[in-house]
């Protein structure tokens, strides 16, 4: 705003002569507000990090920074706290929830975007309902579904398995809806080109539609991911065994069993984050771009 | 080329055009299957299959058909929840009475706000007798839930809404920096949440040497118990209220705040994005037009990012009544009911005291207390949005 002012040449004198006894005063408050709410932003996260650093002693008293930084924490809460079981847990989980996310959702996105076929508003609709209900609604019959009181499962019971943790959310609408979007747009003449030389639909989406539609998959993955690894109440009632337990779980497991051990707390804290946060510093721009044009967490 | 494909499939004979068209259907159905699977299964299915649980005596595996006894349970009796619908829909109708009233009547507007007033009354007494008797004889933890959510939303969507407008009409401004502040402020909603709820438990923990305890000690208060203090916060106060009037525990605020700082980024990004679609042509006629700042903050940027703020307090409603995982690690047994919101009650119905039909008939009523209130909000807000 003040950046096209100042460019407009008549308006610079008129602008500097009424702002000037307020501006500079204006501005310095303005930096007083924006750096104490990141101080206030940021502050959980240096506390979370100085204290996994610290030994138990150190964290009950108020310290801010640890003496001598106490790596040996992560080791122990990788090892001894079981960490790295889940961890790799949630990267299999992850990894597979994703891989089965973007085959449905690219198939179901392309069928709805680009094809004709007897009911497809109807399934549509049906599909985008689904994104209203509340999770309260479809937990207790899930839950029942994968206990396998409602329909024989193959094994019996998926309580404590890989697939109760991956198959219900190997599709969601909102992915099939932000992917159907993007088709969509792609001009018809690319297609009729593709018929031409013979392609069918399957073809014409891998060879054609997907390499232009990086950005759209992108964001999908991006959401699935969060969405996935962020994964507590669901994960909680279908995991009773650290077998298949999730980082989440665990995290909040170690609190109940553990007792007060902050410092390793803390330290699995760290280890639960660090892949969200390589993920959001890499691709920051399309991560908040993702959010703002879509408005939903994953 | 278009053209090409039309002069191509005349020649072909009508069954085989409508050979090609079935293969299309059918190899489209093969597309939608997968994510139809899924979604039929654990998405669609449920809806119904919780209704119908919702009839039955279930514990666990399923008993007799007890037909409305699990709503009853929650209200008492229909009639009670019919006088207390009745109750809300006069205060919306007195409400959109009155703010109708503002808009196109110029001589009748007194009269009119008189009677959209007197209608509120009797809406509001009419609401709070049909309360009372819910209150009286159905399930006084599930309706204590609904107010502990409705003080969770209170307390948390407009301080976020707020904050969110002032911050990002702060970063909007020529600012060193502003990607590094906006990426620390987008940062605790990016956070997974039970890994920063499980920060703030310590931070909010009843040591005199906890974090929380600092701060306001620095002010010269003496340390509080917070996660662990089911006293109301007015009380603490010195104020001597009881029951609802007396507002949230100190519990609850102590979530409410994590529920702050882990959303008000999002807002301002959102905003952010609402205010860079404000054309600057206008910000500029203004200004020759001898508007100040603070003219144009409120005549110019506040209209215009009412859509936005619509948007934002809708969204941050709905995620209040969906609000589980911070508030199931910032719980506390000391806290008591004083933090359970409708969520986590239905999940604790469900998972530690195994009353599954319970649950799912609180669950299907919680489903319709968020229809209504998007409705309401639609309509309420919605009418006064300026969608320019």
């Amino acid at each position: 705003m003040d950046k096209t002012a100042i460019a407009k040449k008549p308006v610079v004198s008129v602008n500097r002569a009424k702002r000037s006894p307020f501006y500079y005063p204006l501005k310095a408050l303005t930096y007083v507000i924006l750096l104490g709410g990141a101080i206030v932003f940021i502050f959980p996260f240096f506390w979370m990090i100085s204290s996994s650093l610290m030994t138990l002693g150190e964290t009950i008293t108020r310290q801010i920074l640890p003496k001598v930084p106490q790596w040996v924490n992560y080791q122990e809460a990788w090892n001894q706290a079981k960490f790295s079981k889940y961890f790799i847990n949630s990267v299999l989980v992850t990894l597979g929830t994703l891989t089965g996310l973007l085959i449905t959702s690219i198939l179901a996105g392309y069928a709805f975007g680009r094809m004709d076929f007897k009911g497809k508003n109807i399934l549509f609709g049906l599909f985008l309902a689904t994104m209203m209900i509340p999770e309260s609604v479809t937990l207790i019959p899930n839950y029942l579904m994968i206990r396998g009181s409602i329909i024989p499962l193959p094994g019996g019971t998926w309580l404590n398995t890989y697939w109760a943790l991956t198959i219900p959310f190997i599709a969601n609408a909102f992915s099939i809806f932000l992917l159907r979007q993007f088709f969509a747009q792609i001009p018809k003449e690319l297609w009729d080109a593709a018929r031409m030389d013979g392609a069918d639909h399957l073809r014409f989406l891998i060879q054609v539609v997907l390499p232009i539609s990086k950005a759209p998959i992108m964001t999908v993955l991006l959401f699935g991911f969060t969405g996935s690894w962020n994964a507590f109440q669901w994960p909680l009632l279908v995991t009773t065994k650290d077998t298949w337990r999730p980082i989440m779980v665990g995290l909040w497991s170690f609190v109940t069993e553990a007792g007060p051990q902050t410092h390793l707390l803390m330290a699995g804290a760290v280890i639960s984050l660090l892949p969200i946060l390589l993920i959001y510093f890499l691709t920051q721009k399309q991560f908040t771009q993702g959010i703002a044009t879509t408005g939903l967490k994953g | 080329m278009t053209e090409a494909t039309i002069s191509v499939k005349p020649k072909k004979s009508g069954s085989s055009l409508h050979r090609l068209q079935t293969k299309e259907q059918i190899s489209a159905y093969l597309f939608v299957l997968p994510a139809f699977i899924v979604i039929l299964v654990f998405g669609l299915f449920p809806i119904g299959y919780s209704f119908y649980m919702s009839l039955f005596n279930w514990r666990v595996t399923k008993g007799s058909f007890v037909g409305d006894k699990n709503y009853l349970l929650i209200f008492g009796s229909w009639t009670n929840l019919l006088i207390t619908i009745v109750g809300i829909l006069l205060i919306i109708g007195a409400f959109w009475l009155w703010s109708n009233a503002f808009k196109s009547l110029k001589k009748g507007e007194q009269i009119a706000k008189l009677v959209a007033a007197l209608v509120m009354i009797i809406g509001g007494v009419i609401f709070i007798t049909g309360w009372g008797q819910m209150y009286d004889s159905g399930n006084k933890s599930f309706l204590n839930s609904l107010i502990i959510t409705l003080y969770y939303a209170l307390g948390t969507v407009p301080a976020e809404v707020i904050l969110g407008m002032i911050l990002a009409f702060m970063l909007y401004q020529d600012i060193i920096g502003k990607e590094v502040f906006r990426m620390v402020y987008f940062l605790p909603y990016v956070t997974p949440s039970v890994t920063s709820a499980v920060v703030f438990q310590i931070i909010f923990s009843l040591r005199e040497t906890s974090i929380a305890n600092g701060v306001i000690g620095f002010f010269g208060i003496s340390p509080q118990k917070w996660r662990f203090e089911p006293r109301p916060i007015i009380n603490l106060l010195g104020a001597d209220f009881a029951g609802f009037l007396a507002g949230p525990s100190l519990a609850l605020v102590s979530i409410m705040l994590y529920g702050i700082w882990s959303f008000v980024g999002y807002n301002t990004v959102i905003f952010l994005a609402g205010l860079g679609n404000i054309p600057k042509e206008t910000y500029e006629a203004a200004e020759i037009d001898g508007a100040t700042k603070f003219d144009m903050f409120r005549n110019i940027t506040m209209p215009l990012l009412s859509p936005t703020t619509f948007y934002l307090t809708l969204i941050g409603f709905i995620g209040t009544f969906k609000a589980f995982n911070h508030i199931y690690v910032l719980r506390t047994p000391s806290a008591g009911d004083s933090v359970i919101t409708t969520s986590l009650l239905i999940f604790d119905q469900f998972y530690k005291a195994n009353q599954y039909s319970v649950a799912t008939a609180q669950a299907i009523v919680l489903f319709l207390v968020i229809l209504g209130l998007t409705l309401a909000q639609n309509k309420l807000m919605g009418e006064r949005v300026f969608y320019g």
